[in-house]
Parts: structure tokens; C-alpha cells; sequence
């Protein structure tokens, strides 16, 4: 055991200093889908997505990323127009902030990090976490783990793993619900006391991504249950889903609406 | 006088005695054609002759069929028995050989097939979390769910337990709560479009689900991969395994409370996500490997990969030696969910979970594929069939694929030439694709037809050796679960696809 | 005071006579005997004086009469509480006549028994209270299985009659009288003193359950009709009367080893009372086996006594015998409770096991008051009266290192540890016995349920006198060494009591301990913490569902099953309990085959000793069967043998 500790107190400080610094992606990395160009495109370009996330209205590229999976079709086909970002955080608490497109790119991410930080400390306790997956494809599950692990130590903010929904404030929900996970997760939403905040994490639960032209799943957590931040990505990074997280401690400042 | 007779195989001798037809394959693959009659008697004979069984599908080309998988030897049989007027109906194969029992049973709830004589179960593919149904009667027998919501971080499957109070005395294995229909879903995409849904069907081997169906499309096809595309698919895959297999010891680190040692090997294990973000843009390797070779080199230089593989290899040989020399670790993994030899090989089981039960099978040695036709692989296996015996495999092949990266990297140096071939040439064509992921084996039956997928089946280690989960607890007590279940390292999302 | 005696046996010895009229007014008439019995004995307790009441030499073996001396009088009270109780049970869930009429004599037997100031008269109130026992254990003929275990009761109890008769017999030969008195100034060899001690031992120990002749205790209480288990639970007062009487009393300075003798089996019987008691399903059996444990802490205690006398060490006898007489006192009131408590939940459930029952708290709140009561004093839980009382033990054993040998002291220890425990078992065992009767789910619906009378004045009181003494505990005491004055040859409570509500081992600055004390402070905790939670939130309350990780399975299936819960204890003592299980194959339906877990428990002792034995007796049964022609000059044949075999006794005799 000696040795153990030995081994751990050897090695240097891995852990990130996020949010209070920033965090970039590693060069190359897929964090995001961009939009370089939004004007003049041809309506064919909205077939480049696997997941219609693109959609060309009168010449005017919007992109749904809560629908996005990364994949990248659209930057090989149109490079000129679209391109991926490096930036982890994807997160938003509407659907309509995760459309990108026009000119609301890039723009607010360094204050409002910043502030996320001042919210926690502010918040005065510890914030407890519920995970239920309804249906990810498993990677998901993977970067919500690794939040734990001394590189993202999320407890450092004051964030625990619960068991219990009875104890936890956030439920970080993965997948676009399967028939049979229904119940459950509404169950667990249920038995979670006010104030609480659902986070989707995932295009899976913010759109039901890929796997929703199946049929077998409800396109997103909010086809079942009200949404309170999007994490889009599939999946996204452990940094993306702390700033979702963060975003989500905001809500549980707030009084609960009656 | 006498004449001394060639041994002859068995797929050379089930066309001459069970009137079988051999039909043309790619290699590997031995295509028989048997009557729907016959289809029981063989499977039987294949069993018999020491097959393991892989899945049972309906394939639609060149004509609607049943088909059985079967691995033998360094082969897979593909035993095809055409579907009369409609009506999909055979003997059951579950039976008597439990490894069919599931494959069957989604053939039956979700095809409308109609198995003759399959034992009685209740129904695995639409699972009620409500319905406990408990099976054993007793004074102190209670039933105990655990999931579909698991304390933690872990995917939707439910076990039901029923325990006396500490000893479990019957464990049911419930998958299939997050069936999206993935395999449904690439029916009419082009190739390379299906591979972003096959890559979501279980995203921790996002990489093996990619290679095993670009191998199948490019099977179908009659496509000769890049040997320098060959060679990053080697190494992908490899680093997939890395990356697994680290957490599966990670979570073995974290059910005995051994903080110290889950966070150095969450660490090893972070690294190598970490990794693989720079070479392929994407922390689970996604958007590389495509039909017809991988999209794009990876993204950095090759002595910085030696370099963070050197380390990698330095933490993780030390690590391995201060965790299996912690008492408090190795007690509770030792003896724990013993899976007998036998029991192995009845429910044909793959992947480390096999290996460590002494069964030596690896996709990768059995039929190589892809870059492993030239690269050597020492199969790691060990005997006891417990939760520590699975732990070693996966220590074991830990080095083995660093080894193996290493090999792959000298490789690289030396092949030239394209990153991918265009899909052209035949426009239809049905072939499996096969793939050792970290799991255990996976098979992809894959149908193009027109340039687009026709019809696809997964044949999932995770759902293959689900089905022995049941009986891993021979003499353990209910806090010795969640050790054996992280020993089996497997993932719902690959089972119910 | 001689007439509230007189007054108070009358009005036992009525209660009989009109039960077989009026069972309600014979139970009334019976319980208002043992309020005076109450009076009585404290008076007997406190006063200076024995009190007596002469009955002449009508028995012809000499002259006799019933008498109220200190130890008397704590028993008497003793009695009279508990069977004032179990006599109001009767009036209130009257279990008919003829057991209202074996329940009055079952009491006035013990009363007489505990007053009889001679040997003859309380053998004759014992053989009266075997009869009594062996009626009450196979009244219940609806349950022929049970009725097995009424005879084991009486063959038991027989076993101790003849151990009594054989040492009466001894005595007598020794002083030529009967009389208590004269019996205790006799000079016997160490050897007769020593063969007296085993036959004593026997005698009581087959009443109070001393292993290994415990059986009957737990079968007689299984066996038993509605009600019966708690009257043989009030007899259970004169068996550890008559260890005290005689075996501290009349035989005196002991030798060393019978004190040693007693600390191993004391050990040994709590340890295996509480071990089997955890196995149980059936409640009345499971309180049978947890009494069979408190005897054996009671032995303990005795034993430290015994070994004080033998050392003439007064203060040393003082504290095991202070420590026994509460125990007695606390484990005797409490189990009565019990027993009256899940009488009453039979009466309104229809059960007597435990694994169909739960969530009873909600439509019987009293009996679940009631039971929770005793269970917290028989669990041995601050600040009742079970606690004090192991704690008393606890000490007297921790005055181990005064003790006259060696092996004594080892001994000691050896108790100690087996007590803690015990104490630890013993506590697994009645969370297990309360928590899954009253509290949980229901495994079946509750609706019209409901208490069996509504006034359940024999509960609330019995309640009351347990909650009284657990807190007064320094009052308590303060009668019980007046009572043991005449035994100890000082008063114990003078030098226990150093402070009004502090108590001390008798050996001054030991350890101390303030159980008013702590009956006002750790109730206070709760209500505290009650007022911190009512003053810091709103107290808005939302009402969920529980949560079964997600799954919506019907409650009650997937909550833990009594014997589950006490599983992990019975694999660890597989050994002692010769557990066993087996999963057998039964049959397919629709959806798999369906398992049988085939589990027993088959106790050490019962295989080793009780099988064997009971074997033994059938044989010796059938072959007695075959004398049994039927033919009446076979019989006059074996009555002229036997007259013949008697008269030549005489010469030898002579």
C-alpha cells in the first residue's frame, strides 16, 4: 500500500485547472462543427448530413448541433463552408443555442466560463450527480466516468456520484430512450428532489442522433422529460460535460418554479 | 492392398454425405447449402466435430434463407438453408446447445420465426423492468433487481437476482434494454455512411465495429485494401484494446476500494484516450476506418508515438506489478466467478472471457485478417477461469498489443502508397467480416446490394457472452457481483445492437 | 400484612373454581391475586420481619406454612407482575375456559412453590406446575405436529421432577425433615453437596432452559395455545427461584468448580439460545430460544455468585447474584410482554411465523409499542432495564481477577466474551424479530386488520411497570438488596447506590453508571434532533416512490425476507447450526424452469443428543408394548413381581 502511495504522490499534477483556465482540444481534435460560410448555399447541401442536422433555408446554412455527430461529411463535402472546431465546450441550456449558423459564433465562451467557475463557489455545497443511460451507445458512459479520474477530478468543483436519485440534484441522462428505458428514467426524474437540473448528454439524448430514424427511440430526452442543458457530441469530451454540468449548477441556484 | 485415405475435412465431407451443396465463399468462409431438414442434423454434426457456434441469421441474399455461423477451426461455416413458401421454421439448436439458445430466441420474438422443440423461456428481446417473475421458492428466497438504472456509471441491463440473503442462488441476465435498431437502421445507406451508424453500435469498440464491417463490405465486394490502411486498422484496433482493457482493471481497482490504483490506471487509461484524440481527431477512434481502407493518416509523428507508447508500456508493467501484488486486490479476484472449461465451450463463449477459461480462441490468430496475416500474435490464455484469470488475459494482451503497435509502427516506415481504394467493381455481394475487439470476437454479416446495405446482422461478443453471466456465480455471494461483472468487460449497447 | 397474603393466595386458589363458570371473572379474580401477591412480596422485600402464614402439619410431613422472606418476596412480586399481566391478557382475548382454569393454577402453583417454606410442600406445588406445564404444551390438539413437542415438554420437565425428588430425597436422608430452614443449616460432604448441586441443576435447569436440557422450553412455547406461552413464561419465575433458593441458599459454600460449572454452561447456553434463536421463523420459538439465551446470562451471573460464596467473599457473591436477580427480573417482565404482544398479533393476523408479516406497526400500533418495548429491554438497548441488567453482568464478570482460582478467572473472561457476544447476536436477532413483523412492507394486504380489544390494558401496564423500572433502576435495587439481605448476609444496594441515581458493581469507584440518567438525556437526543429538523426546513414534504434502481417491481417481492436477513449469521455458523441447502429442479412453465431451495437447519444439538434419545425412548416404548398383552392375569402377574421386588427391598433396606 506504502508503494501505492508512493507512486501516486511521485507523479506530477495531471489535473486540469478548468474552468478557472481554459481548456483547449488537442490540434485535430473533433469537438465541433462550425460554420465558416452561412450565405448563399445550395439547398443539395442540407443531403450531406447523416442526421439532417444541416438545413438550408433561402440560401442561409443553419446547423443543428444537438442533431450533429461529428462525423464530418459535411466538412469533406463543402470544406469551404464548414470545418471542425477544436473547442470542448459544446453545451447550452436550449435547443436553440446549439444552432449555429449566421453570426452567433464563438462569442460568449470565455466570460461565461469564468462566471461558471464564481457559480459553484457560490452555490455553497456540494452538488450531487445521478447518471441513467437510455440508451447510448456506451462511449458516453466512458467520459462521464473519466470526469471522476484524476485528470478531470470533478469533485474538486464539489461534484459526487450518487446512487440514489433521492440524493442527487443533476440527473445526467444518456441516450435518445429506448421504449423500455421510459419508464425508468421517468421513475428516477421523479424521486429526485427540487431543485433539480436534467442534462442530456450526448446527440444520442439531445436528438436521438443516428439511431432515431429507427424509430425505436424517442429522438432525445426532451420527447420524454423537460431538458435543462444540451451537451451535444458524440460523445462529448469529459470537459464538455463538466461545462454542461456547470451550466446546469446555475439552475440549481435558482428557486424552483412552483 | 489398401489404399490409405486422405483425411478428409469436414466441410469436404458434409457436402458428400449430408447431400450439402458447397457454395463459392471468400476465404474463411465455407458456404453450405443444405435442406431445410437437414439444417438441425448438420448444425448437430457441427457441434459434434467441435464447432463454436457464432449466430443465426436471415439473409435475403442470393435468397431469402436461414443461416447458421459456425467457427471451425481456423474457418467459419456458414450453413444456408433456403426459406420455403415463407414460413421460417426449423429445430431448435438451443436445445441442445445452450450458445444458440439467444440468437434463436431474437430470431424467434423479433423474425416470427418458429423454432420446433425451443425450451421455454421468457421473452429477452422486449424486457419488463416491472416484472420481477421469481423462480425459485423458499423461506429465505427473495428476488433483488439490480438496473435497469445501476448504482454508478453504467449501461442499462438488468439483472435479476435471487438470493437467500447472501449466496445468489439464480441470476437472470435481462439485455436488450436499449435495442435501437441499429442494424435496421444502415439498410440503404452506402457504405461509407453505414459506418458512422456501425461505429454507434457499441461506441467503446467503435474501431473493431468499423473494421469487421468494412471487412465484410470489402469481402462482399471483392476490394483489396492498402496494405498501409491495413496496418493503421491494426493499430487503431490495438489501441481500442489498450484503452479497454485498462478500464476493465481500473473498475476491478475501484470495487476493492483500492483508490490508489484505480486512479493510476484511470490515468494509463486517460493517456491512451488521450492518444488516440491525436491521431484520429476523436477519442474513440471514430471517422477513420471506412470500406475500402481508413480515411487519413494519423495525425502525429512517429517518435512522439514511440515515445508516449514507451511510456505507456514503463506505468503500466509497474502498475501491473504493484496491482497483483496487493493482497487485498488479488483475494477478492481469486476464485471468484469460476467458469468451468466446459461451460465455456458449451455457451461458446469468446474474448478474454473465454481465454481465460482456457479456451484459446482470437479472431485475430484463428482467421486472420487485415495487417495480423503478417504480424505475429502470441494468444494469451490462462487456466482458472476466474475473475483473476480474466484480469491476467488482460494484462497479458496489454503487452501483447504494445508489441504489437510497435511492430505496426516499423511497418508503417516501410509501406508507400494509398490511404483507400474507390468502392467499385461489384455492386452487390454478401460476405461476413470478422474482428477480434476487446470483447471477444465479432462477426458482421453483411448484404450490398446496389452500392447500398441491403441487410446487415452483428454477432456481438458482449450478447454471446451475456448469456453465460447467468451461471458465473456458482459460489459467490451478492457482494462479490460487481467485480465478476466488470471481469466480463462487456457492453450492453454491443449486445442489444 | 398475613391476611393481603392469605387474601391473595384465596383469590388464586378461587380463580380456578370459576373459571370453569365465568372465565372472564376467574381471570379478573386471578389477576386482582397477583396485585396483592405484589404487595406482598415488596413487603417481604423491604421489611425486616418474614412474613408467614402458618398452614399447620396437615400435609403429614411435618409442619408447613407459606412465607414472604426477602428472596421470596422479589419473586412474589415478580410473579405477581407477570402474572397479573398474562391473568388481564386472559380477561381481554379470553382463550377459553379450560386454559383460563390451567393458567390460575399454573399461578397459584408458582406462588405456592415460592413461599413454600418446606421441602414437601414445594415439591408438591412443582409437581402440581409439571402438569400444569404439560397440559398447557399439548392443549392445542388442532396442531398434531406441535403436539410432539407438548411431550418433549413433560418428558423434560418429568426429568427434572425426578432430579428434584432424588435430592429432596438425599436431603431428607441427611436431616430427616423437610423443612428449608433446617435443610440449609445441615453439614453435608462436599461430595452430597456436590451431587445435590447437579440434581438441583437439572431440576431448574429443564424449567429455565439451561443447555443441553433446553428443549422443552422452545417446543412447549410453539406448542402452546393462544396465551399458554406467556403463562410458561410466568412459571419460568419459580424455576429461577428454586436456583436461587437452593442452590445459593440452602446448599451454601459451594465448592469452586460448581460456580466454574456454571460460568461454561451459562456461556455455552446463551451463545446457542441466541445462535438457534436467529434460525427461527416461528415467533413463539424464536422467543423460546431467546429465553434459553437469557438463562444462560442469568447462570453467569449466578456463577460470579457462587464462586463470591465460595470465597467467601461477600461483595464478590454480592455483584454476580445483584446482576442474575436483574436480569431475572428485567429478562422475566420482558418476555412476558412479548409473548402477550405477538399473542395478540396471532389473534389478529391468524400467524405464528414471521416471514407472512410486515408493516403491522400501522394497524396495531399498541402491540407494536408493546413489542418494541420488550424488545429494546430484551436486546439489552440503554436505557431499559436489559441493559442495566448486562451491564450489572458485564462487571460482575469483569471482577473476574478476584476470583479464588486460576481456572475461574479464565473462565470469567471466557464468559465475557461469550456474552459480548451474544449481546451482538442477540441484537441482529431482535431487529430481525421486530423490524419485519412491524415495520417494512406488508407481504399481504393490511386492510381489516386491527387491535383485538381495544383496550389492551395488560400490555399498556406491563409496558409501564418495564418502562418504571428501567429508568428507576437505583430504586429497583434499592428492594432487591433489602430482598437479598438474608442471602448475602448484607444489604448490596447500599454499597451499589454511591449516589442517589448513579449505580456502581458494589465494589466502590469500579465503573458507574446513571441509567435515569440516561433514560432523561438520550430521549432528550432525540427530541433535539427533532426540533433542529422541525426549526431548520419548511418542512415541505413530496412523497416518491421507493426506488428500485429504476425498476417498478411490486415492493413487498423484493425486500428482504426475515430468514433472508439472518442468512449471512447462519452460513458463518453452519457448523453449529448444521445448515444446509440444496437448489432442486422442480418443474418448466412458459417461461423456464422453476428451483426449490431446500434449506434446514439441523441444530447440533437437537442430532446429537435429542434424536438420539428420543430413539432410545421409542425403543424402549415397543418393548415396553409388548408386556402389554391386555390379558388381566398377565397384569396381576406383574403386580405380584412387583410386590415380591418391594418386599425384598425391605431386608436390604434395614
Amino acid at each position: 500500500m506504502l508503494e501505492w502511495i508512493a507512486r501516486g504522490l511521485s507523479k506530477r499534477r495531471v489535473t486540469t485547472r478548468y474552468p478557472a483556465h481554459t481548456e483547449p482540444g488537442p490540434p485535430g481534435y473533433r469537438g465541433s462543427v462550425s460554420v465558416r460560410d452561412a450565405g448563399g448555399a445550395a439547398p443539395e447541401l442540407a443531403r450531406v448530413c447523416p442526421t439532417g442536422a444541416i438545413s438550408v433555408d433561402g440560401g442561409d446554412i443553419r446547423l443543428d448541433r444537438a442533431r450533429c455527430i461529428l462525423c464530418g461529411d459535411c466538412v469533406r463535402a463543402a470544406p469551404e463552408r464548414f470545418a471542425f472546431s477544436e473547442r470542448y465546450e459544446t453545451a447550452a441550456r436550449s435547443r436553440a443555442g446549439l444552432i449555429a449558423g449566421g453570426t452567433n459564433e464563438d462569442e460568449e465562451a470565455e466570460p461565461a466560463r469564468r462566471a461558471l467557475g464564481e457559480q459553484v463557489r457560490a452555490l455553497k455545497r456540494s452538488i450531487h450527480v445521478r447518471h441513467i443511460d437510455c440508451g447510448s451507445d456506451g462511449a458516453e458512459e466512458w467520459e462521464i466516468q473519466a470526469l471522476w479520474n484524476p485528470f478531470y477530478d470533478i469533485q474538486r468543483l464539489g461534484f459526487f456520484l450518487t446512487a440514489a436519485p433521492r440524493h442527487a440534484d443533476v440527473l445526467l441522462v444518456t441516450g435518445g430512450v429506448t421504449g423500455p428505458m421510459r419508464a425508468p428514467l421517468e421513475r428516477t426524474w421523479d424521486v429526485m428532489p427540487e431543485p433539480k437540473a436534467l442534462v442530456a448528454v450526448g446527440t444520442e439524448a439531445c436528438s436521438g442522433g443516428l439511431a432515431a430514424a429507427g424509430g425505436l427511440v424517442a429522438g432525445g430526452v426532451d420527447q420524454v422529460l423537460g431538458v435543462d442543458v444540451y451537451v451535444p457530441g458524440s460523445p462529448p469530451a469529459p470537459i464538455a460535460i463538466m461545462h454542461g454540468l456547470l451550466l446546469a449548477v446555475g439552475l440549481l441556484r435558482e428557486e424552483p418554479s412552483a | 492392398m489398401s489404399v490409405a485415405e486422405e483425411p478428409i475435412g469436414l466441410p469436404d465431407y458434409l457436402p458428400a454425405h449430408l447431400g450439402a451443396r458447397r457454395e463459392p465463399g471468400p476465404d474463411h468462409e465455407i458456404r453450405l447449402l443444405v435442406a431445410p431438414l437437414a439444417f438441425l442434423r448438420t448444425s448437430r454434426m457441427l457441434r459434434d466435430a467441435g464447432a463454436r457456434f457464432v449466430t443465426l441469421l436471415l439473409a435475403d441474399t442470393p435468397e431469402p434463407s436461414l443461416m447458421g455461423v459456425f467457427a471451425l477451426r481456423g474457418d467459419l461455416v456458414v450453413l444456408r438453408a433456403p426459406i420455403e413458401n415463407g414460413s421460417i421454421s426449423f429445430g431448435s439448436l438451443g436445445a441442445w446447445w445452450p450458445a444458440a439458445r439467444w440468437a434463436e430466441r431474437e430470431l424467434v420474438e423479433r423474425h416470427g420465426a418458429r423454432a420446433i422443440g425451443i425450451p421455454p423461456e421468457r421473452a429477452l428481446t422486449a424486457p419488463d423492468a416491472d416484472v420481477l417473475d421469481p423462480r425459485v421458492r423458499g423461506l429465505d428466497v427473495f428476488s433483488l433487481p439490480y438496473g435497469p438504472v445501476r448504482s454508478g456509471i453504467f449501461e442499462a441491463i438488468q439483472f435479476v437476482i435471487e438470493t437467500g440473503g447472501e449466496d445468489i442462488l439464480r441470476l437472470e441476465t435481462r439485455p436488450f434494454f436499449k435495442h435501437r435498431g441499429m442494424e435496421a437502421r444502415v439498410v440503404g445507406l452506402r457504405p461509407e455512411q453505414a459506418v458512422h451508424v456501425v461505429e454507434r453500435i457499441a461506441g467503446i469498440a467503435s474501431v473493431a465495429y468499423a473494421c469487421a464491417f468494412s471487412q465484410a463490405v470489402e469481402s462482399a465486394l471483392g476490394i483489396e485494401v492498402p496494405q498501409r490502411a491495413e496496418c493503421w486498422r491494426a493499430m487503431h484496433s490495438e489501441l481500442e484494446r489498450i484503452a479497454s482493457h485498462l478500464d476493465v482493471i481500473a473498475k476491478e481497482a475501484e470495487t476493492t476500494a483500492l483508490s490508489v490504483g484505480q486512479a493510476r490506471f484511470q490515468i494509463l487509461k486517460e493517456q491512451t484516450m488521450r492518444l488516440r484524440a491525436r491521431i484520429t481527431g476523436s477519442r474513440f477512434g471514430r471517422g477513420v476506418v471506412i470500406p475500402g481502407g481508413v480515411r487519413f493518416d494519423g495525425r502525429i509523428e512517429t517518435a512522439e508515438l514511440l515515445a508516449e507508447l514507451d511510456a505507456l508500456e514503463r506505468d503500466c508493467q509497474r502498475d501491473r506489478r504493484l496491482f497483483l501484488g496487493t493482497a487485498s486486490m488479488v483475494d477478492r479476484l481469486f476464485g471468484g466467478g469460476r467458469l468451468e472449461r466446459a461451460l465455456v465451450e458449451d455457451y461458446s463463449a469468446v474474448g478474454p472471457l473465454a481465454r481465460g477459461s482456457g479456451v484459446s480462441t482470437d479472431a485475430r490468430h484463428e482467421r486472420p485478417y487485415g495487417d495480423y496475416r503478417r504480424l505475429g500474435l502470441r494468444v494469451v490464455t490462462a487456466r482458472d477461469g476466474d475473475a483473476m484469470a480474466r484480469v491476467n488475459v488482460r494484462f497479458g494482451e496489454l503487452t501483447e498489443s504494445l508489441r504489437i503497435l510497435r511492430q505496426s509502427i516499423d511497418r508503417l516506415a516501410t509501406i508507400d502508397g494509398e490511404l483507400t481504394v474507390e468502392i467499385t467493381g461489384a455492386r452487390n455481394g454478401a460476405a461476413l467480416g470478422w474482428c477480434e475487439a476487446p470483447q471477444g470476437e465479432l462477426v458482421i454479416w453483411v448484404e450490398v446490394r446496389d452500392e447500398v446495405i441491403h441487410r446487415m446482422h452483428v454477432a456481438s461478443p458482449s450478447l454471446r457472452n451475456w448469456a453465460l453471466f447467468d451461471h458465473a456465480f456458482p459460489k459467490d455471494v451478492l457482494t462479490d457481483f460487481a467485480f465478476i461483472e466488470h471481469s466480463f468487460g462487456l457492453t450492453p449497447a454491443g449486445a442489444d445492437r | 400484612m398475613s391476611a393481603v397474603f392469605a387474601l391473595a393466595i384465596g383469590a388464586l386458589a378461587l380463580a380456578p373454581l370459576l373459571a370453569t363458570r365465568v372465565g372472564r371473572l376467574a381471570a379478573l379474580c386471578s389477576a386482582t391475586g397477583c396485585v396483592l401477591l405484589v404487595i406482598v412480596g415488596l413487603d417481604g422485600a423491604l421489611a425486616s420481619a418474614p412474613l408467614s402464614l402458618d398452614l399447620g402439619g396437615w400435609l403429614g410431613f411435618g409442619h408447613s406454612a407459606l412465607r414472604a422472606d426477602g428472596l421470596a418476596g422479589i419473586f412474589l412480586a415478580l410473579t405477581g407482575l407477570t402474572g397479573g399481566a398474562v391473568s388481564l391478557a386472559y380477561a381481554e382475548l379470553p382463550p377459553g375456559r379450560w386454559l383460563t382454569a390451567l393458567g390460575g393454577v399454573l399461578l397459584l402453583a408458582v406462588a405456592v412453590a415460592i413461599g413454600a417454606d418446606n421441602g414437601f410442600l414445594f415439591l408438591l406445588a412443582w409437581e402440581t406446575l409439571t402438569v400444569c406445564i404439560y397440559l398447557i404444551a399439548s392443549a392445542d390438539r388442532a396442531r398434531p405436529d406441535e403436539l410432539v413437542a407438548g411431550y418433549l415438554t413433560a418428558g423434560l420437565t418429568k426429568v427434572g421432577g425426578a432430579a428434584l425428588l432424588a435430592a429432596f430425597g438425599l436431603l431428607y436422608g441427611h436431616t430427616h425433615s423437610f423443612t428449608l430452614e433446617v435443610w440449609s443449616h445441615a453439614s453435608l460432604s462436599a461430595g452430597t453437596r456436590g451431587i445435590v448441586f447437579v440434581l438441583f441443576l437439572i431440576a431448574f435447569g429443564t424449567k429455565v432452559g439451561v443447555v443441553p436440557l433446553q428443549g422443552g422450553l422452545p417446543a412447549g412455547y410453539g406448542a402452546a395455545p393462544r396465551l399458554g406461552a406467556a403463562s410458561l413464561s410466568v412459571a419460568l419465575c419459580a424455576g429461577f427461584y428454586g436456583l436461587w433458593r437452593f442452590e445459593f441458599g440452602v446448599l451454601g459454600p459451594l465448592p469452586v468448580w460448581c460456580g466454574d460449572t456454571l460460568l461454561v454452561l451459562g456461556g455455552i447456553t446463551a451463545l446457542v439460545g441466541i445462535a438457534y434463536a436467529l434460525t427461527q421463523d416461528s415467533l413463539r420459538r424464536f422467543l423460546g430460544y431467546s429465553t434459553i439465551e437469557h438463562a444462560g446470562i442469568v447462570l453467569v451471573g449466578l456463577g460470579v455468585a457462587l464462586l463470591g460464596h465460595a470465597a467467601h467473599n461477600p461483595r464478590l457473591a454480592a455483584v454476580g447474584l445483584l446482576a442474575a436477580t436483574l436480569h431475572v427480573c428485567a429478562q422475566n417482565l420482558a418476555k412476558t410482554l412479548a409473548l402477550i404482544g405477538i399473542d395478540r398479533v396471532e389473534v389478529a393476523t391468524g400467524e405464528r411465523t414471521e416471514d407472512p408479516l410486515g408493516g403491522l406497526s400501522r394497524v396495531l400500533p399498541l402491540s407494536a409499542f408493546g413489542v418494541g418495548i420488550a424488545c429494546l429491554t430484551l436486546a439489552a438497548i440503554p436505557p431499559l432495564g436489559g441493559f442495566v441488567s448486562e451491564w450489572f453482568t458485564f462487571e460482575a464478570l469483569l471482577q473476574g481477577f478476584r476470583m479464588p482460582t486460576l481456572l475461574s478467572r479464565l473462565l470469567c473472561a471466557l464468559a465475557a466474551a461469550a456474552l459480548a457476544l451474544t449481546a451482538g447476536l442477540g441484537l441482529l436477532a431482535f431487529v430481525k424479530f421486530y423490524s419485519f413483523m412491524f415495520l417494512g412492507r406488508a407481504r399481504r394486504t393490511l386492510a381489516g386488520l386491527r387491535e383485538p380489544s381495544g383496550r389492551p390494558l395488560a400490555l399498556v401496564a406491563l409496558s409501564a411497570v418495564i418502562l418504571v423500572l428501567g429508568t428507576v433502576a437505583p430504586w429497583e435495587i434499592h428492594a432487591l438488596g433489602s430482598g437479598l439481605r438474608a442471602l448475602l448476609g448484607f444489604n448490596a444496594a447500599s454499597s451499589v447506590i454511591s449516589h442517589p441515581l448513579v449505580l456502581g458493581p458494589v465494589f466502590a469507584s469500579f465503573s458507574v453508571l446513571a441509567p435515569t440518567w440516561l433514560a432523561l438525556v438520550l430521549p432528550a437526543y432525540a427530541l433535539l434532533a427533532l426540533l433542529i429538523a422541525v426549526s431548520a426546513g419548511p418542512g415541505k414534504v413530496r412523497r416518491a416512490p421507493v426506488w428500485v434502481t429504476g425498476s417498478g417491481a411490486d415492493l413487498s417481492a423484493v425486500q428482504y425476507r426475515p430468514s433472508a436477513y439472518s442468512n449471512p449469521m447462519r452460513v458463518v455458523l453452519r457448523g453449529l447450526l448444521g445448515y444446509r441447502t440444496r437448489l432442486v429442479q422442480t418443474d418448466d412453465d412458459e417461461s423456464g424452469p422453476r428451483f426449490v431451495l431446500e434449506n434446514g437447519v439441523v441444530l447440533a444439538i437437537d442430532r446429537f443428543v435429542y434424536a438420539p434419545l428420543a430413539g432410545a425412548a421409542l425403543h424402549v416404548a415397543a418393548c415396553v408394548r409388548s408386556l402389554q398383552s391386555g390379558r388381566l392375569s398377565a397384569y396381576l402377574l406383574y403386580v405380584l413381581i412387583a410386590l415380591i421386588g418391594a418386599l425384598s427391598l425391605v431386608p436390604i433396606l434395614r
